[in-house]
């Protein structure tokens, strides 16, 4: 009879040896990308607090109920002393808690006025609309921030499932996004963000941040919108202000070029 | 025939048991189906439109068909032995809640055969995505109605027995803390629960009768579902795990040979996290940017507060104890380990900032598994092993029950610590498949070897209680040497459940009992 028993005692701290061993494994592993923008960078570093936090946590209490298990085993028949508790102890494991959430959650209201901070009136806005089940972004040409370009009207991408759109912005510069839905929720995701906001009908979402890396990045909706959820995927991709301001004029020669085109077109449908 | 007009509680809580772990099994089933699409990128095991229902079905079964039931089952059977009881305190009614239980799964499962296939919006059901769904739909929200009234009314029936039915002695502050937990969310349940039906009603008219609670265009609002079904389904994160708190509460004690520590400060904390439950919901709306962020955030922070106080709890009993590793100890041990992860990657997602980058990934689905599987499945399996020779007479083998735990215990973490790294690495939920470029594949699929894992996991829990029904009933009466009444009766007990009952004068009169009678041969 005692070699079981020995061998479930071994197993027990086995597995819970592994949850330790977890634990301080998440420290290696589970390191958030470090984001792109100033709002990233501060939400990242909020995200290791309470990364810390929690580990310590885990490591002191998994260690005190593995210590338990191995040390307070049964041996005999002999009872074992009957504590009710003690509320000396009770107090101490309220208090303690209550002080650590009022940290972290003073630290996390510091961090979330930083991100929600506004951007100025002429700073660069897209305005991002969400539709089953994909992506249009517009830029409005008076609206681009700081740069040179001088003109009229809009420049609008749409995106396909077969053909992702491509998010183009300026590094080291506010944007602000405007965000709507024509038809049910979506939520515009950029992982290296840290941030998504949601694009909810009758209801327009506004956000900024300040991209601070050049690159190519993924991105996708991240609300359950319907059948291809999944597919509702678009990139960001942030360049220098000069390449911006080519990639600007370029794209709204282009669609000015295929306006003149529709219009013809039209102007042809209504002749006939 | 016995069984489908039976009004015992203790029939009845079987019948609980047998429906619930029935659908345990389905909803297992389509999480298999969900984790061999995500197996690997760019699956086409399962369409999208498939994979939507059966991730939705998933969901629903688990928490609607299986974990918020169970917990009437195991409360059926033990609060009325529990408090010295002969009975629940309408029997009648007692087996209408469970009898509306059968004809809501079907009306839910329904579902796949109907024109649109079955609800494909997730568990959540948001507006407009699931105004603008097929008949699955429907079906969906008359099923979660009629087991929202089933949960209500049976809510007052555990209420009006604890107050009313307790046997002389058994005073509130004696009750063993199952049947606290099994009266705090009962008082969830009877509070919460109409919530959810008058949104789920809105939510009907809006669809057929061209009502526009929720359409913009008709001066509704799309947010207003979101709040108010939060102000039901968050509390009933409570209803589905506190009565598994309990259980742990009874079996931690008695494998300790110790009481629990902190009986009282238990008692308050469960009533705090109660109380508290409703004042978090919008936690779940971080990024809707309609949401007053720092009351919310604050809120949440502090329901870690009484959780803990409970983990510290467990810990003190267990502390200086006599520990002998039994099947429901090592779920038990296992359930501690594992909701204590739940609590900490759950205070996360409290901090908002760090929740706009969690939010709606695969983070948040680690979280409530380690809270819902890690937390309430290892609860049921505790109490299971603990109670089986009280409800069938019969021992269950305790090698086939390590087996059962230990693969269990290894799939389960397999299955879901990966998902706090997919999280991380911004794969959000709910997608029916990913880009090869992701880098998300290597984790995906040790998840899924995970998911199989735990599958295999229950041939042994099969196993054990197939042969012990084929073996003749042993019956012990108090194997464990327990606390609590329900092991001063027979097992399983007759009809009228006690011939005597002990004297009651503390929260254990077993054990009083046990010790007097120590006493006694001594002298
Ligand atoms: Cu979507
Ligand atoms: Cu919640």
């Amino acid at each position: 009879m005692q070699r079981p028993l020995k061998r479930i005692r071994l197993l027990a701290a086995l597995s819970l040896a592994a949850v330790l061993g977890l634990g301080s494994a998440s420290t290696a592993l589970a390191v958030q990308p470090g984001g792109i923008t100033d709002e990233a960078h501060e939400m990242h570093d909020l995200f290791l607090v309470m990364l810390y936090f929690s580990i310590a946590l885990f490591v002191i209490i998994a260690s005190a109920l593995l210590y338990a298990i191995i040390r307070f085993r049964r041996k005999d028949d002999e009872l074992p002393k009957q504590v009710h508790g003690s509320n000396r102890i009770e107090i101490l494991w309220t208090g303690l808690p209550i002080i650590i959430v009022i940290i972290l959650f003073t630290l996390s209201l510091i961090t979330l006025f930083d991100v929600e901070k506004k951007a100025k009136q002429d700073a660069l806005t897209v305005e991002v609309t969400g539709f089953q089940y994909q992506w249009q972004f517009v830029y409005d040409l008076n609206d681009l921030g700081v740069g040179e370009f001088e003109g009229e009207g809009t420049i609008t991408i749409i995106g396909t499932p077969a053909n992702e759109p491509e998010l183009v912005l300026p590094v080291n510069e506010i944007v602000e996004f405007t965000l709507q839905s024509t038809d049910v929720i979506h939520s515009f995701y950029v992982r290296d963000f840290l941030y998504k906001l949601d694009l909810i009908p009758g209801r327009i979402n506004t956000f900024s941040v300040t991209p601070r890396e050049t690159g190519v990045f993924r991105a996708q909706c991240a609300e359950l919108c319907g059948v291809n959820h999944a597919l509702m995927r678009f990139t960001v991709r942030i360049v220098e202000r000069e390449e911006f301001d080519e990639w600007i004029k370029q794209t709204a020669k282009h669609q000015s070029a295929d306006q003149e085109d529709e219009k013809t077109v039209r102007a042809n449908e209504r002749e006939q | 025939m016995d069984w489908l007009t039976t009004v015992d509680h203790k029939k009845l809580g079987i019948l609980y048991l047998w429906f619930t772990l029935f659908f345990f099994a389905v909803g297992g089933i389509f999480a298999l189906l969900v984790r061999t699409q995500l197996a690997v990128g760019e699956n086409t095991f399962l369409a999208n439109d498939a994979y939507n229902q059966i991730f939705t079905m998933h969901a629903s079964s688990m928490l609607f068909l299986f974990i918020i039931p169970i917990w009437a089952g195991f409360g059926n059977y033990f609060v009325p032995l529990h408090i010295g009881a002969m009975d629940m305190a309408f029997p009648r009614i007692n087996a209408l809640s469970f009898w509306m239980l059968p004809p809501a799964a079907i009306l839910m499962f329904a579902g796949f055969l109907v024109d649109g296939g079955a609800a494909a919006g997730g568990w959540t059901a948001y507006t407009p995505l699931s105004r603008q769904a097929g008949m699955g739909m429907d079906l969906w929200i008359l099923a979660v109605l009629l087991l929202g009234m089933s949960s209500t009314i049976g809510a007052a029936n555990f209420l009006v027995t604890m107050f009313r039915m307790r046997a002389p002695g058994m005073t509130m502050f004696r009750m063993p803390i199952f049947s606290w937990t099994m009266l705090v969310t009962a008082l969830l349940q009877l509070l919460a629960t109409p919530v959810l039906a008058a949104a789920l009603a809105m939510l009907f008219i809006d669809r057929n009768y061209g009502g526009a609670f929720f359409d913009p265009n008709g001066g509704g609002n799309v947010v207003l579902w979101q709040n108010v079904f939060w102000f039901y389904s968050h509390p009933a994160v409570y209803i589905m795990i506190l009565p598994g708190m309990g259980i742990i509460s009874e079996i931690l004690p008695v494998f300790s040979r110790k009481p629990l520590f902190g009986y009282k400060a238990f008692v308050f904390a469960t009533m705090g996290i109660g109380a508290l439950g409703f004042s978090v919901w919008a936690h779940h709306m971080f990024t809707t940017g309609a949401v007053l962020l720092p009351f919310f955030g604050i809120m949440t922070f502090m329901i870690g507060v009484p959780t803990g106080v409970k983990i510290f709890n467990w810990l003190g009993t267990v502390w200086g104890g006599s520990i002998s590793f039994k099947s429901p100890m090592l779920w038990g041990l296992g359930f501690v380990s594992m909701f204590l992860i739940g609590g900490l990657n759950g205070t996360f997602s409290a901090a908002v900032p760090v929740d706009f980058a969690l939010h709606d990934t695969y983070f948040v689905v680690a979280h409530i598994h380690y809270v819902l599987f890690g937390g309430s499945v290892m609860a049921v399996f505790a109490g299971l092993y603990y109670w089986f020779p009280k409800i069938w007479g019969r021992m269950l083998d305790e090698r086939l029950g390590q087996l059962h735990f230990v693969l269990g215990f290894i799939g389960f973490n397999l299955t879901f610590f990966p998902m706090h790294l997919l999280g991380l690495d911004g794969m959000p939920r709910r997608i029916a498949t990913y880009a090869n470029d992701t880098g998300w594949e290597p984790m995906n699929l040790l998840s899924t070897i995970g998911a199989f894992l735990i599958a295999v996991s229950m041939i042994p829990f099969i196993i054990n209680v197939v042969l012990a029904f084929r073996r003749p009933p042993d019956q012990p009466n108090d194997p464990w040497e327990g606390n609590t009444l329900e092991w001063a009766t027979t097992s399983p007990p007759p009809v009228h459940n006690f011939d005597s009952l002990p004297p009651i004068k503390s929260e254990r009169p077993l054990f009083d009992a046990r010790q007097e009678n120590k006493d006694t041969e001594t002298n």
